[in-house]
């Protein structure tokens, strides 16, 4: 048995789905799009359930909608879950009416039940039930509530079976039914009304005769056919509530109480600015400055480690050291112990260190997502970015984007203009992502210390220049003509559900530890090699062969000319092959420069080796401006290949991208270059 | 600037009830009863009729963008951001 999950954005359907599955849940793309694909068991059941995206409409003019229409008409789900939030009934009963003019059994998940009272709304779900003639169940999907009872009634197969109810005008009916007689399409109902509503999917199947009955009942009722059908939808529905449910008028909300500070006319915006201070200050400044010595130190050892920029005693022998001690003891090789130590093992160091302010990053970005704040960030943005031929909605995958470039890419495709959705492709990637956060706080935090969170601030508001910038040159000479709109829904305030939030936190974490784990790992292995070889495969000991005669230090000597002026007039190849890269992972910058310093074998850190000791505040803040402008990881490469449609124009915006992260860095660097 | 003289104007004239005229004239708290709309893009068109702005039905202004644009109108239950110049093409019946 296969299950639909559809309903609304915002009506709590993810939250459902990861109820229903518990961890049982397979996360993939719908063909062709980027738009994330879930798939799940449902617990204790064999019964497969997919989570459609978050719509409101079965109309053709959304990727999701499409998808969602499609899923429905050709995948043919054996039941449809639509899950519904009770506490704006009317406009969720639109889709709802729509589900049910297919050929397929629909129950509805009445959700939210337990902020009903609360919020001064009723609903008699028997009267509901009968209306709408379908099996209704009342659940919190934030609760748990309920829950159960549906998996029950799915399990046995106890609900209403789908029975087409007549919603229309007597005229109106009369006319779907002679057209779904004579038509041999699958779901009769649903393509007879697409046919009148005249929808661009169901124009071939128009004819005369059916024109003429159409124009004839745009005539009569006074309105074009689109709207008539959108009209007695609401007609139905709205008779339906008045029915079975009841509403107090409770004055102003807590949700309205929270917009006269959130949205105020002059306090709105430095609240904003504020909040994200906070979230930035949280994560890189007092997690970070609290733990990446720590972490550090697990892998490398230490005798002390600084705390707030302050030596704190802390003697641990580190795993580096452990394991290199234990191969010795073992009689193992020394390019092998090398292989183990400062390939693998500081490369996955490097990248640790920053794991628990990304988790702190991430937490603060599912809490601000969901109490329904980040809806507001991009309504109060909008204006802003409407200057620049952006939209509001661009800023949603900008701050998904600051946890990572791909799913902020996938994210894009929420922008329903199609330049503008590119625009937002091609500019996310601009935004300081987690796997960026290790250069920044590795440069960051050695050059700027006690200052870093400023610096970290500082590039942020960097990036958003850079965004804005870009955008206004991309709309002045690749997308001209575009025309764009902002209509979103404003969704209430809710307590964040830990449920959630810790699932969302746990996910993005994983995938950053399997990310770290897997290609970074090979990435460093790599690296360790061609710093450890020469042309001739000598292995580098330290006494005959020097790291400046390995392989790694020909390829940068080849291209370190491009890297000369904003490395304040250094050439080196190392920072060059570190910077490069960044494309196969971003933290992989990091593991890099702490591989090339580590195997150069003074044993001091990454700035004290005489390799990368030349850098300066300057050269560090314009090789940060760099990488974190330059073209993206691979992965976000593949991602915005998809959205853009073509490898031209993703080759196009690579080049784009990389030609201002190297006019921005040379000029940073020239300046210190000149000053100092 | 053009926009910004438009809201000037607007200011200085407040549409009394049972006065017509766009969506965009309203002042916050507001509510009036959409007439008609007219407009040419397609897919804009259809996701009105989506989100519930039929003929009939009542709205109200209920909060500004901190810069003054995009609006938060309450309609059927529920709140929509919208544009001021997406606002333009909806006609309205003012009822308080």
């Amino acid at each position: 048995m296969k299950i639909a999950l559809v309903g609304n954005q915002n009506s709590g359907k993810t939250t459902l789905f990861n109820t229903l599955t518990g961890t049982n849940q397979k996360v993939g793309n719908w063909p062709g799009v980027t738009i994330e694909r879930k798939e799940g068991v449902i617990v204790g059941t064999e019964i497969e359930i997919v989570d459609l995206p978050g719509v409101y409409s079965l109309s053709p003019y959304s990727t999701e909608e499409e998808i969602s229409r499609q899923f429905a008409m050709e995948e043919k789900p054996d039941l449809i879950i639509n899950i519904i939030d009770a506490t704006s009934l009317e406009r969720s009963l639109y889709l709802t009416t729509q589900l049910l003019e297919l050929d397929t059994d629909v129950i509805i998940a009445l959700n939210m039940s337990d902020v009903l009272e609360k919020s001064g709304i009723t609903v008699n779900i028997d009267c509901l039930s009968k209306r709408l003639n379908t099996t209704i169940v009342s659940i919190s999907a934030k609760k748990n509530i309920g829950v159960d009872e549906l998996i029950e009634i799915v399990k046995k197969g106890s609900y209403k079976k789908n029975k087409h109810d007549f919603i229309y005008d007597e005229e109106i009916e009369n006319v779907i039914s002679s057209i779904a007689a004579n038509i041999n399409v699958a779901h009769k109902r649903f393509a007879a009304v697409k046919i009148i509503e005249k929808d661009r999917d169901y124009r071939p199947l128009i004819t005369e005769e059916i024109t003429e009955k159409v124009s004839a009942l745009e005539k009569m009722y006074e309105m074009d056919s689109e709207q008539l059908i959108a009209d007695q939808r609401y007609r139905h529905i709205v008779r339906i509530k008045e029915e079975c449910s009841t509403q107090v008028d409770k004055g102003e909300t807590i949700t309205d109480k929270l917009d006269r500070i959130f949205l105020h006319k002059y306090f709105g915006l430095p609240i904003f600015a504020l909040i994200m201070a906070v979230v930035y200050f949280l994560s890189v400044g007092l997690i970070g400055g609290l733990t990446v010595d720590f972490v550090a130190a697990l892998f490398d050892g230490a005798e002390t480690i600084e705390i707030f920029g302050r030596e704190t005693p802390f003697a641990i022998a580190g795993l580096g050291p452990l394991v290199a001690q234990g191969l010795e003891n073992i009689g193992a090789s020394p390019w092998a112990i090398s292989l183990v130590v400062d390939g693998i093992i500081a490369g996955f160091g490097a990248v640790s260190s920053f794991l628990p302010q990304l988790v702190i990053l991430f937490l603060c970005l599912a809490l601000l997502e969901t109490t329904g704040y980040m809806s507001r960030i991009s309504f109060f943005l909008d204006r802003i970015f409407k200057k620049f031929g952006l939209s509001g909605k661009s800023l949603i995958p900008f701050i998904v984007g600051s946890g990572c470039s791909v799913p902020g890419i996938m994210a894009s495709r929420t922008v329903e203009n199609e330049e503008e959705r590119k625009m937002t492709a091609i500019l996310t990637p601009f935004v300081p992502c987690s796997a960026k956060l290790p250069i920044i706080a590795l440069f960051a935090g050695y050059f700027f210390s006690q200052f870093a969170w400023l610096i970290t601030l500082s590039l942020y508001f960097f990036a958003i220049i850079v965004i804005l910038v870009s955008a206004m040159i991309l709309k002045k000479f690749v997308y001209k003509n575009s025309f764009s709109s902002y209509l979103s829904e404003l969704p209430n305030y809710h307590a964040p559900s830990a449920v959630y939030v810790f699932r969302d936190v746990s996910d993005k974490t994983w995938s950053f530890i399997k990310r770290a784990g897997t290609i970074i790992v090979l990435c460093s292995i790599a690296v360790w090699f061609l710093a450890s070889f020469t042309w001739t495969f000598n292995y580098i000991d330290g006494e005959i062969y020097h790291i400046e005669n390995s392989i790694l230090a020909g390829i940068g000597n080849a291209f370190a000319w491009l890297f000369y002026p904003m490395l304040g007039g250094t050439w080196s190849w190392g920072a060059t092959v570190s910077a490069v890269q960044g494309l196969i992972a971003k933290e992989q910058v990091v593991s890099s420069l702490e591989v090339i310093a580590g195997l150069e074998g003074s044993g001091e850190a990454i700035f004290e080796s005489g390799i990368f000791g030349f850098f300066t505040g300057w050269s560090a803040y314009a090789f940060m401006v760099f990488n974190l402008f330059s073209a993206p990881c691979f992965a976000a490469i593949g991602a915005m290949r998809k959205e853009l449609g073509s490898t031209k124009a993703m080759f196009k915006a690579i080049f784009f991208q990389t030609g201002i992260a190297w006019t921005l860095a040379t000029i940073i660097g020239m300046i210190g270059w000149m000053v100092v | 600037m053009r926009e910004r003289r438009r809201n000037r104007q607007r200011k200085g004239i407040r549409l009394q009830p049972g006065s017509e005229g766009h969506l965009s004239d309203l002042d916050r708290g507001q509510k009036a009863i959409v007439l008609d709309f007219h407009n040419d893009n397609a897919a804009l068109r259809r996701r009105l009729l989506d989100m519930g702005i039929t003929k009939g039905v009542v709205v109200e202004i209920k909060k500004i963008a901190p810069l003054g644009d995009p609006i938060d109108i309450r309609l059927r239950g529920y709140e929509l951001c919208i544009r001021r110049k997406d606002m333009q093409s909806i006609d309205i019946k003012v009822i308080e």
